[in-house]
């Protein structure tokens, strides 16, 4: 049974005054697949420590389904809140079989040793690893020591499931490969997932919820679709990842909250207005990848003017890098043909793609 | 590279082979009628020899047992909790791992004998004096010893076992002890190697040996074999069957770790393990484990410490405890104790301080050599040599010796013209063969850091074949090479069977004066001695430490840090 999770406005200090998380509150529906996106030092892994009861809160409070587990009095251990989690770097013990590694997290289901074996057996060929359920840890590959972390976690089908950067230690074709299985088998066992990356398209592919991290503060939380559509802050959007930005005159708001905005070299385009108020006639626009196309320079509708510096294959078709009047760099410009280096090409501009802050923010 | 290998197989395979072989084929070296026999081996599994064999055996059994059950904890405390002072406990563990065990021993003895410092202090506990002078006292000594071993083992197995398996433990259900429980076994490898060396240390041990267990009327296997040469009339082959018992002794508790171990790879560093969280220890538990701590090294270093220092500074009859400084007198003046011990009191500590710095400096350039071979693609010959340092490395030193006492004894050396039977050359090749495989072991790590790029990459930016050393190489391997140097200036320092074997006559290095001046009674000049020796050593490594760390460049120091930071 998938159990909600509510953390009311959550703080922990390190010991030597390092704040690691200020005020931070969410509601995680029961079921939902929540990643918590952020740079290295974000806090989200001691978000997710917090959570797991390895970590004491300083503040706040942490509820898992009805139930209070940490508070400023109240600190329930980490065996007793009956979830399950996939480290980092696993942590299968070395001296356990994948079989035993398995098992080891049904001893609290209070279940006979045979039960415990057949089940952690099976749970193995759920995830493609019964004929190695003997091995030992360091005769198993990287990617088959995640798949024992995997059912470790999910055999004693608990509420909750935490994963801490799962991925972050396999190559770029395992890691897609994972990533695919980590999100059928835990949708599949239809538990709360809280999962933990610095990768945006990692967060976006496996995400029903998105919560962005920034020093310490729940900056943005919501479908991802929302966070890359709409994002709150100029940190959310650089994270999520841009094209370029640069500064713009604001010259006309309209109602569909679009504003018509002019740049230092070019021609007006309509950008979308962020949550806040625009203070002054300066802004600073955030140009998705998605929001920029190549078009050939001179065309009537262009907005931008600048030279290829840069063209790499990506399969599908090729991604340029643009300088524009030597100042501002735009990259990611994707189009199906590739357009040679030093040629001078037209830009076009979507508004659902362009997001428009307070310019110095 | 060929000569290399002549020196290997001259000095350090065939005496001990020569020796070992005698037990069976005493014909072959002109001591006996037969090609073949197995007397010599059944002589030494009987009478008093067997008993000596057969305490050995339980004595470092139950050392090896009390290194782990006090270095586990102390390793425990260090690591994984608050232990106030813990910063200085690695070094202090480094002393009493430097000091030869003879020395504590000594210290000991100087204390519960019944004319010794406990009893001038008024302390009449005769049931101190036969607890210590006994089993107990050898068990106790060899035990503190095998501490650092057990320390060091573990401090390395616990510095990679990162919290993650105590977290994965703790959030799949697993209570606070049974996440422990759990944990336990993956440091078994350390354990297991703990246990091993322990009773290989203990087992080949000369020290506690030839002091307080024959002091005590305690036989143990190493003294029975060096008197079985020391004694008239020598008996080489039954020494020689005895040589083959320690070392079986040895090598089996080691082979059966390696072989209980091999293909179970308890790896557990990865790059991105978390620090262990430290315990904060409040209230009884502190109080309870400083206390524990502070005893070890009361124990260890304390007790003998004060034993050696107080006795030093009694004068040698009488029973008051009036502290004298004549004995010090005696070392810096010339009389006719000074006299009678061949040139002066402090001759045999210059004379060692030499023997130490000679030493050293020819067995870090060999063990360099040889840690280079060991560390390349992995032939047959570097399979032999690793086989050849490793079992050296285990090899008692009073075999070793024995060994070369009888090799270069043999008629034939005169007929090569090779006389160096008791001379200072033999001692200090005997020195040099004895340190080498352990240097070679020590500096393997560090070289195995050393990319060929390094050198390559100063060679082409324009470097000459000197500076791209001194500046590729050098950096990476100095900080251990001068760690090499100082562990075996020290261990030859104070070196006991080898000296005691193949000393020059007239010409005793410390440890055979100090012993000389004991066993005549002059305990006061002897114990003087020991002090001094001790304290020139320490100064040693604080002048080399010290210099290195002004001296050398700051990168070098930060490199060597954390490559030599395992056992230099």
């Amino acid at each position: 049974m998938a159990d909600p999770i509510t953390i009311e406005n959550l703080g922990k200090t390190y010991p030597g005054g390092n704040q690691a998380l200020r005020d931070v509150s969410l509601e995680v529906e029961p079921g939902t697949f929540l990643v918590l996106l952020g740079p290295s030092g974000s806090g989200k892994t001691t978000l997710l420590r917090c959570l797991a009861g390895i970590e004491r809160v300083s503040s706040g409070r942490i509820a898992i389904g009805k139930r209070t587990v940490a508070d400023g009095r109240i600190h329930v251990p980490p065996d007793q809140r009956d979830l399950s989690m996939v480290f980092q770097d696993y942590a299968l013990w070395p001296h356990l079989s994948a079989r035993d590694n398995v098992a080891f997290a049904l001893r609290r289901r209070h279940l006979s040793r045979s039960e415990c074996r057949t089940r952690a057996q099976e749970m193995l060929d759920r995830v493609g690893l019964a004929a190695l359920a003997s091995r030992y840890p360091n005769e198993l590959s990287g990617g088959e020591q995640q798949r024992v972390a995997l059912a470790r976690a999910l055999i004693a089908d608990t509420g909750l499931i935490l994963c801490d950067e799962p991925l972050s230690n396999l190559d770029a074709d395992l890691r897609e490969r994972m990533r695919v299985e980590i999100s059928a088998l835990v949708r599949e066992a239809a538990a709360t997932t809280v999962y933990i990356t610095h990768d945006q398209a990692e967060a976006f592919a496996l995400a029903d919820q998105v919560g962005v991290l920034e020093r310490g503060r729940l900056v943005q939380a919501g479908p991802p679709e929302e966070i890359y559509t709409r994002p709150a802050t100029p940190f959310v959007a650089r994270f999520t990842g841009l094209a370029g930005e640069f500064g713009v005159r604001v010259r006309e708001r309209d109602g569909d909250g679009t504003v018509l905005v002019e740049p230092p070299h070019g021609h007006r385009f309509r950008a979308r207005a962020s949550a806040g108020p625009l203070a002054g006639p300066d802004a600073l626009v955030m140009i998705r990848p998605t929001g920029v196309r190549l078009c050939a320079d001179g065309s009537a509708d262009v907005h931008l003017s600048g030279r290829v510096t840069d063209v790499a294959f990506r399969g599908r078709g090729y991604e340029h890098a643009i300088d524009i009047d030597g100042s501002t760099r735009l990259t990611g410009v994707f189009a199906e043909a590739r357009t040679a280096r030093g040629e001078m090409v037209g830009l076009r501009l979507d508004p659902a793609g362009c997001h428009l802050f307070p310019a110095g923010s | 590279m060929p000569l290399f290998w002549l020196l290997l197989a001259c000095f350090i395979l065939a005496p001990c082979a020569c020796f070992l072989l005698l037990a069976v084929s005493p014909r072959l070296f002109g001591q006996g009628g037969q090609w073949f026999t197995l007397t010599y081996l059944h002589q030494a599994l009987t009478g008093a020899t067997a008993v000596a064999i057969v305490n050995s055996l339980w004595v470092s059994s139950a050392a090896a047992v009390m290194g782990v059950a006090i270095g586990f904890p102390i390793a425990w405390l260090v690591a994984r909790t608050t232990l106030p002072g813990r910063r200085f406990l690695p070094g202090a563990m480094w002393l009493v791992l430097l000091l030869p065990s003879w020395l504590p021993a000594l210290g000991w003895e100087r204390i519960v004998q019944p004319d010794g410092v406990m009893y001038r202090l008024g302390l009449d506990w005769p049931w101190v004096t036969h607890a210590i002078m006994g089993p107990f006292g050898v068990v106790l000594l060899l035990g503190l010893r095998c501490v650092p071993f057990s320390y060091l083992a573990i401090t390395a197995a616990l510095a990679g076992l990162g919290q993650e398996f105590e977290d994965a433990a703790r959030v799949h259900g697993a209570s606070r002890v049974a996440a422990l429980r759990l944990i336990i076994p993956i440091l078994a490898p350390a354990i297991w190697s703990a246990l091993a060396i322990g009773f290989a240390e203990s087992i080949s041990d000369f020290g506690v040996a030839a002091t307080l267990a024959y002091n005590s009327n305690f036989s143990l296997a190493t003294y029975q074999l060096y008197a079985a040469i020391g004694n008239f009339p020598p008996s080489f082959p039954l020494a020689a069957g005895m040589g083959w018992l320690l070392v079986a002794a040895v090598a089996i508790p080691l082979a059966l770790q390696a072989r209980a171990l091999r293909g179970r790879s308890y790896a557990v560093l990865s790059g991105r393990t978390r620090l262990a969280v430290r315990r904060q220890l409040r209230g009884w538990s502190q109080a309870g484990a400083t206390a524990g701590v502070g005893l070890f090294f009361v124990v260890a270093l304390g007790v003998p410490g004060f034993g050696a220092v107080s006795a030093s500074l009694l004068a040698d009859y009488g029973g008051s405890f009036k502290l004298t400084l004549a004995n010090y007198h005696a070392l810096f003046a010339q009389t006719n104790l000074a006299a009678a011990a061949g040139g002066g009191l402090l001759s045999p500590i210059e004379r060692s301080l030499g023997y130490g710095a000679v030493t050293a400096t020819i067995t870090v350039i060999g063990g360099f050599i040889a840690a280079r071979m060991l560390a390349r693609r992995r032939t047959r010959a570097t399979g032999a040599l690793d086989f050849l340092l490793l079992a050296s490395v285990a090899l008692p030193g009073v075999v070793f010796g024995a060994g070369y006492i009888f090799a270069y004894n043999l008629p034939i050396m005169s007929r090569l013209g090779i006389n160096l039977y008791q001379t200072v050359t033999l001692l200090i090749i005997a020195y040099t063969a004895a340190s080498l495989p352990t240097n070679a072991r020590v500096l393997v790590g560090a070289v195995s850091q050393l990319q060929p790029s390094l050198k390559d990459a100063a060679r082409a930016h324009g470097a000459g074949a000197v500076i791209a050393w001194a500046r590729g190489v050098l950096p990476v391997v100095s900080r251990p090479i001068v760690m090499a140097w100082l562990f075996t200036f020290c261990g030859v320092f104070l070196e006991l069977p080898l000296s005691q074997l193949l000393y020059a006559p007239g010409s005793p290095p410390t440890s055979i004066a100090i012993e000389d001046n004991l066993s005549n009674y002059h305990f006061g000049v002897g114990m003087a001695q020991a002090v001094l020796a001790v304290a020139i050593c320490l100064t040693a490594v604080g002048v080399v430490l010290g210099g290195y760390r002004l001296l050398a460049p700051a990168g070098w120091r930060r490199i060597g840090s954390a490559i030599g930071g395992g056992r230099g």
